[in-house]
């Protein structure tokens, strides 16, 4: 019970993480065999650390769910640990809590075992780990600390005084003055190696600190992008001190996610009032060709998801500025939207027009939207006659995308109706656990499709919702205001 | 010794009560500074153990219990007996005490209790760090150091307070302090083996120079320097056998007790709680010791440092330069030998390596520079521990 607050507390902290734009958590909806599970892990902020788990079971009577985390490096892996039986809520049998140990920053996943009234069923999850931030020293752990040390510091200097002047002298002997003498020698010379000490540990405790700083913080890798005063957009991925020291450890090559090495977002600023979904080919390893289609000229922010061999998903961040550009028409995967700017102060809405004349109406569960709470984004389509559609298509192999885009920039996260998790990373877990790959199918096309997320923070969200009608990309736009 | 100036009427009174108390009594606090280490020290065994079989902790395993249980039991008894002493003592507990920030105690006490206090210390800076920079990223981190410098400090003070007593004891309460003083000398022992695990823990480095530079570093000043302030015949040998039985015992009694790895990858399965290996043959080093000081005894301190050294290095060299062959052998794969037990995340692929003797050095110059480097500083260690244990000697309060 009391593991249980502790995590519905760790649910609602406000997560102040920009590093993989602002959204480290991981949402995850799928089978386990004849269960179906919504899954949620909170992955350390910083590597090697403990990564919260929450398991909420949705269909299928569940008694048990044990997990295992597993290291994918695409090398000799060796076998998971022992695996953590989950502790079930007191208040909501279906729902399970437990935690994982990551030890490196990497790809990881998280086998799921769930075992019910129909036997064993099993999930691996994908989850990305990597250090997000070094925690600051409360000021009052800090004093502490500091309080501590100087007696510790008074401490052994009066001991070792005490030690030269007294420590030999036969019993009830009252220290002469050149016992007297040889303490305070004593004294002096602990205070000199004292002071020492503490200078050595201060200077070997900031080398630590900055040298941890720099190997173990991520930062995504720098993106350049620069324009051929055409209808090109060139995308230069660098490498940074994180990434050449994992080379070793991990696969640094990329793979596709839903058939592209690169999904690119742009997005116009401020207002936030064109987006694009598009997809760069590759030029050579880490330089990307992007054909732009008809785009107004404008600042825009760039968000490019890759991911890497071993599933580990990135997304890198650019800006440039562009003129009016007179490109060619959204062809296979690409899309784009124009709508209103984003206004702080306008209400949120919940109706978006479609540019084939339907609609897209966001389902919304809760009067209040609050961050930290993970739930279902349902989303309705209609046609022109306000009707249920019937004849939604795959976009990508998926229902839908969606991307939910802070008012600051400060958290990007491309979303499908799975979660969160890259389909090409869950490829990858599920491929490791030798379990079946295919997690789109249960997502049947009706004219819902919904989307299983956790805002990380408070604040403003523009929402763009994607589904495929009739060959054509339709992206519903959401305004959202979150609370704390 | 110092000058002194005494005080007369009270300070016979005391001595005559300190006598008659000290020659059959082993008072509490000894008892507890011998416990409070010996959890201390097994804690750590425990917890090196823990790490390589089991991976992750946390503050509450038990191994973490009981190295912190030896400091709360320094820190409650030094602070009784600090206390006590201060406000309430009086003859000889008062008279046979120093002053250190007003207070009043035995020096071991005030030393033990700064150690315990130390360790304490380090818990919740541990706990941070772990936070901020990630968990146990390193063996040797500020709030590590912490910690092993409390452990140390703490073990250094037992061994300061027993042989306070023990200087002011006679007859069979001298010899029972002798005896608890050379236990917990082996303690101390154990402890700084765990500080050079590194390279005295690792036998295939068995022929490399820094094996020997370690364990001539380590060795000799406890071995020396325990040997002297117990003024037994064959101290050094009996600290270097309970030594031996001890790791033994744990290489020995752990592996009965069930374990799973709980990190991944695990690469070889755990069943049971891994022993640390073998011990560190230093047995045939303390004989030398034993027998070349008892042999030099009339020659100054600086001779018989440079051939006691020199008799510990010779020695130890003469019987682990071979036995590294047997252990590198097969019949040392087994549970008395320990060479069958690797970590969870030793690869099996990667066995042949713990059993492949390695040179440290790179080149063969380096391997007898190194190897002259192990001989200054065995002889230096010996030295050492003559002055500490000489100073021990000195120890009344």
């Amino acid at each position: 019970m009391r593991a249980w607050g502790i995590m519905l507390a760790l649910l609602t902290v406000t997560s102040t993480a920009f590093a993989h734009v602002g959204s480290p958590d991981v949402y995850f909806e799928g089978d386990a065999g004849p269960y179906h599970l919504l899954l949620t892990v909170n992955p350390p902020a910083m590597v090697p650390g403990i990564a919260q788990v929450q398991v909420r079971v949705t269909s299928g009577a569940v008694s048990s769910i044990n997990i295992a985390p597993v290291y994918v490096n695409g090398k000799d892996q060796g076998m998971p640990p022992t695996a953590d039986l989950m502790q079930a809520s007191a208040i909501d049998p279906q729902c399970f809590i437990g935690k994982v140990w990551l030890m490196d920053s990497g790809s990881w996943e998280v086998r799921v075992e769930a075992l019910g009234t129909h036997g064993i069923g099993k999930l691996a999850v994908p989850v990305p780990v990597f250090a997000r931030r070094i925690l600051p020293m409360q000021k009052a752990l800090g004093t502490l600390l500091f309080v501590l040390m100087l007696f510790l510091c008074v401490g052994i200097v009066s001991i070792a005084g005490a030690a030269a002047r007294e420590g030999g002298l036969p019993a009830a002997a009252i220290p002469s003055p050149r016992n007297r003498r040889l303490g305070r020698i004593a004294m002096a010379i602990s205070v000199v190696l004292v002071v020492t000490i503490v200078a050595l540990g201060n200077w070997w405790w900031n080398a630590q600190a900055a040298d941890l700083k720099k190997n173990t913080l991520y930062s995504a890798p720098p993106l350049r992008a620069t324009f051929d005063g055409t209808d090109k957009l060139m995308l230069q991925m660098d490498e940074d001190v994180w990434h050449k020291t994992r080379k070793d450890q991990w696969s640094m090559n990329l793979i596709p996610d839903h058939g592209h090495l690169m999904h690119a977002f742009l997005l116009r600023l401020p207002g936030m009032d064109r987006f694009y979904h598009l997809h760069p080919e590759q030029a050579s390893e880490g330089s990307f060709t992007l054909t732009l289609p008809t785009i107004p000229s404008g600042r825009y922010k760039i968000f490019a998801d890759i991911v890497r061999g071993n599933g580990f998903p990135e997304t890198m961040v650019s800006e440039i500025t562009l003129p009016d550009v007179i490109g060619r028409s959204f062809s296979d995967d690409d899309s784009g939207v124009d709508t209103s700017a984003f206004e702080p102060s306008a209400p949120a809405t919940n109706i978006s027009p479609l540019a084939d004349g339907g609609r897209m109406i966001w389902e919304q569960d809760r009067a209040e939207l609050k961050a930290g709470q993970v739930s279902w984004f349902r989303f309705r389509v209609e046609d022109a006659r306000h009707e249920p559609v019937n004849d939604l298509e795959p976009y990508m192999g998926m229902a839908g995308h969606a991307e939910f885009v802070r008012a600051d920039l400060s958290v990007f996260a491309h979303i499908h109706p799975a979660g969160s998790v890259p389909m090409a990373s869950l490829m990858i877990a599920q491929k490791n656990s030798g379990l079946p790959m295919d997690h789109s199918s249960r997502h049947s096309l009706t004219d819902e499709i919904s989307f299983p997320y956790g805002f990380p923070q408070a604040g403003d969200y523009r929402l763009f919702v994607q589904i495929k009608r009739r060959g054509q990309v339709q992206t519903g736009v959401f305004d959202a205001h979150v609370q704390g | 010794m110092a000058e002194s100036v005494r005080m007369p009427m009270v300070a016979s009174a005391a001595v005559g009560e300190l006598t008659s108390i000290r020659t059959s009594v082993v008072p509490w606090y000894v008892w507890s500074a011998a416990m409070a280490v010996t959890a201390t020290t097994v804690g750590l065994y425990w917890d090196i153990s823990w790490h390589i079989g089991i991976g992750r902790d946390t503050f509450w395993t038990p191994a973490h219990l009981a190295i912190q249980f030896g400091a709360v039991l320094t820190g409650l008894s030094c602070a009784y007996l600090i206390l006590h002493t201060t406000f309430a003592g009086e003859g000889a507990s008062r008279d046979n005490s120093v002053k250190v920030l007003g207070l009043r105690g035995p020096l071991g006490a005030f030393i033990a209790a700064w150690g315990g206090f130390c360790m304490l210390t380090s818990a919740p800076f541990d706990n941070w760090w772990h936070e901020s920079y990630g968990l146990d990223v390193a063996i040797l981190s500020p709030p590590h150091v912490v910690l092993l410098v409390g452990i140390f400090v703490m073990g250094v003070g037992g061994l300061i307070l027993t042989t306070g007593q023990m200087n002011l004891s006679a007859a069979e309460g001298r010899r029972q302090l002798e005896r608890l003083l050379l236990y917990s000398g082996s303690l101390l022992l154990c402890l700084l083996f765990m500080l050079g695990y590194e390279y005295i823990g690792d036998q295939t480095l068995m022929h490399s120079a820094i094996y020997y530079r370690a364990l001539g570093m380590i060795a000799p000043v406890v071995l020396v320097g325990i040997g002297r302030t117990s003024e037994r015949r064959w101290a050094a040998t009996t600290l270097a056998a309970i030594y031996t039985t001890l790791w033994l015992a744990g290489n020995w009694i752990f592996p009965l007790f069930p374990a799973q790895a709980k990190l991944g990858p695990v690469f070889t399965p755990i069943t049971h709680m891994v022993p640390l290996g073998f011990p560190v043959l230093v047995l045939p080093g303390a004989i030398a010791l034993d027998l070349v000081l008892d042999r030099f005894d009339g020659w100054g301190d600086t001779w018989k440092a440079v051939i006691g050294g020199y008799g510990f290095m010779a020695a130890t060299l003469a019987v682990n330069w071979p036995f590294a062959y047997f252990m590198m052998s097969s019949h040392a794969r087994n549970w008395i030998f320990a060479m069958n037990e690797f970590g969870y995340n030793f690869p099996p692929s990667q066995y042949h390596l713990a059993w492949e003797l390695r040179t440290y050095e790179k080149t063969r110059a380096e391997f007898w520079v190194g190897m002259l480097i192990a001989l200054v500083a065995t002889a230096l260690s010996t030295r050492l521990g003559m002055l500490w244990g000489e100073w021990m000697r000195r120890i009344r309060r």
